[in-house]
């Protein structure tokens, strides 16, 4: 049978393809709107608080992303701080080098003119 | 240097020659040299390049003008330039006229090139792109709000409208199939599809496919605005909530198992796509998502656009067929950005006043990651420059690409023979 130019198979696969599609993703939806629901009664479960003597339940789930923003926040700096006061001593190691012709400033390859003018300054240098 | 350019001098006049009498007077000029040998030797050397093989035909130089184009556009414009300048030059190299029969060409079997598109007559690289791709993906934005999910499916009228397009004008069930992907806006997926149902058609799809996703910033925002009221496109959504490790690692499994039982046919690409998503999730194979979403998805572009760009040999891709894949094409971006759009604003009317989602991220179900929803945010803060929709954006924009390889599957499924 033809409709609008095109058979009833075409009709077939477009609108029970787009259905499938549709509820392949409505089921996804379904479940994930399951499962956090499944993980909060777990952790509520874990998660107990004695007051006055008797179980409450704190629900801990239902913290905004701007609360988590700055818990985070406010964790980085601490940690950070604390880092710092540790180390506050300052440790100068002193640096002992062996004379050798390679690292003299003397013989340095920027020493232009090297005897004569050094010889020179040294010359003015005495008087 | 004098030598170089005496050759290529006498080359350039014999072209000019073929121009003005023919090819006749090529044949003539050695016949009557009494078949000289450095006269046979050039005609010889001639036969073999490029100018002799254009046959008078310059569709070619056409497909040639094309591949140049598209690279001037990701250069200058900077229109998805990680596909355009592969598949630009793509076109350059699959459009250089040889002699057949010496293993050049990207259809002559044995050639460095049809070893190259092996992959993508097989189906190979695509899924390895879907690998990357979920190892780069953030589903948090979708998980926080799973009801966004339905946009993505909503968009897919896009494929099913095109599909039904593609039959009413002539082309066979499979053809149609393949073609109609395109309205899922996802360039693998619709490669994956096509190299299954209508190899023939391939080269036109993708590049098709790849084109509109490139113009995406230039298709969408006047449907956006055409559809969607200034004032709902004010809308301020909620902020999703922070999803826990434990839901990030749950989501590619269940939708892994999920889709793919009920779709088994876009097994490859899912279960890429999932396990590529549980790679960056699970935190404990950062190696190897780091390297599915750097290195091997750069490699698998470079040969996939490559490999595509040069499977646009001008005699099979200048053809009537590829003209209405293109106008099918653009027909199928259009009605999947207002299938996303109109389901978004019929959502409302069920939703409370405090949840109202801003209809523009129903543009963003057409999968195009991250492009539609890159877009969606430049025209939301057109609106009000306080109003930043990406990430709600990122939720239909995953599902799209989800909805695509369902759609793709069923595709299969059905018309597989």
């Amino acid at each position: 049978m033809t409709l609008l130019f095109v058979d009833s198979s075409t009709w077939t696969i477009t609108l029970l393809g787009w259905a499938i599609v549709f509820c392949a993703l409505l089921f996804l939806v379904g479940i994930f709107l399951t499962v956090p629901k499944i993980l909060k009664w777990v952790t509520n479960r874990k998660i107990k608080v004695v007051e006055n003597g008797q179980e409450v339940v704190k629900d801990i789930n239902d913290i905004s992303g701007e609360t988590n923003a700055v818990i985070a926040t406010a964790l980085h700096l601490f940690l950070n701080e604390q880092h710092d006061d540790e180390s506050n001593v300052i440790t100068i190691k002193q640096v002992w080098k062996r004379y050798s012709p390679w690292s003299s400033k003397l013989y340095g390859m920027t020493n232009y003119g090297f005897p004569h003018n050094v010889s020179k300054q040294n010359r003015y240098a005495r008087k | 240097m004098r030598k170089f350019v005496t050759v290529y001098s006498v080359l350039a006049l014999l072209f000019c020659l073929q121009i003005v009498f023919g090819t006749d007077v090529m044949a003539a000029v050695t016949e009557s040299t009494g078949g000289l040998s450095a006269a046979d030797g050039l005609t010889e050397l001639w036969n073999f390049t490029g100018f002799a093989n254009l046959h008078g035909s310059y569709s070619n130089l056409i497909m040639i003008a094309v591949g140049l184009f598209f690279i001037f556009l990701a250069v200058k414009y900077d229109y998805e330039p990680l596909l355009l300048i592969p598949i630009g030059t793509g076109i350059l190299l699959g459009n250089i006229p040889f002699s057949e029969g010496y293993k050049i060409g990207i259809y002559e079997q044995g050639s460095v090139l049809n070893y190259l598109y092996f992959g993508v007559e097989q189906g190979i690289y695509p899924p390895l792109i879907f690998l990357g791709i979920g190892a780069m993906t953030d589903f948090s934005s979708l998980i926080s709000n799973p009801k966004l999910m339905i946009l993505g499916a909503a968009a897919q009228i896009g494929i099913f409208a095109t599909f039904l397009g593609a039959s009413a004008i002539g082309f066979t069930p499979q053809e149609a199939g393949a073609i109609g992907i395109i309205g899922g806006a996802d360039g693998p997926t619709a490669i994956f599809l096509s190299s299954k149902l209508a190899p023939h058609l391939m080269g036109a799809i993708a590049i098709a496919a790849y084109s509109y996703m490139a113009l995406v910033p230039v298709i969408q925002p006047p449907i956006m605005r055409l559809i969607i009221p200034k004032k709902e496109r004010a809308i301020k959504m909620k902020p999703p909530r922070a999803v826990s490790k434990t839901e990030k690692i749950m989501f590619p499994l269940i939708a892994l198992l999920l889709t793919t039982f009920i779709s088994p046919s876009a097994l490859p690409l899912l279960g890429m796509l999932f396990f590529g998503n549980l790679l960056k999730e699970s935190g404990v194979t950062e190696r190897l998502a780091d390297t599915a979403r750097n290195s091997l998805i750069n490699i698998v572009t470079i040969l996939l656009g490559v490999t595509v760009g040069a499977s646009t040999q001008a005699n099979v891709f200048l053809t009537t067929d590829s003209l209405k894949i293109f106008g099918l094409g653009a027909l199928s971006f259009v009605v999947a950005t207002a299938g996303g759009l109109l389901f978004a604003r019929f959502l409302n009317v069920f939703v409370n006043k405090d949840n109202k989602i801003n209809p523009l991220i129903g543009a963003a179900g057409v999968s195009a990651v991250p492009d539609s929803a890159r877009v969606v945010q430049m025209e939301g803060l057109k609106t009000d420059p306080n109003n930043h929709l990406l990430m709600h954006a990122m939720a239909p924009n995953v599902s799209g690409v989800i909805g695509s390889a369902v759609a793709a599957g069923i595709m299969l499924s059905f018309l597989m023979k």
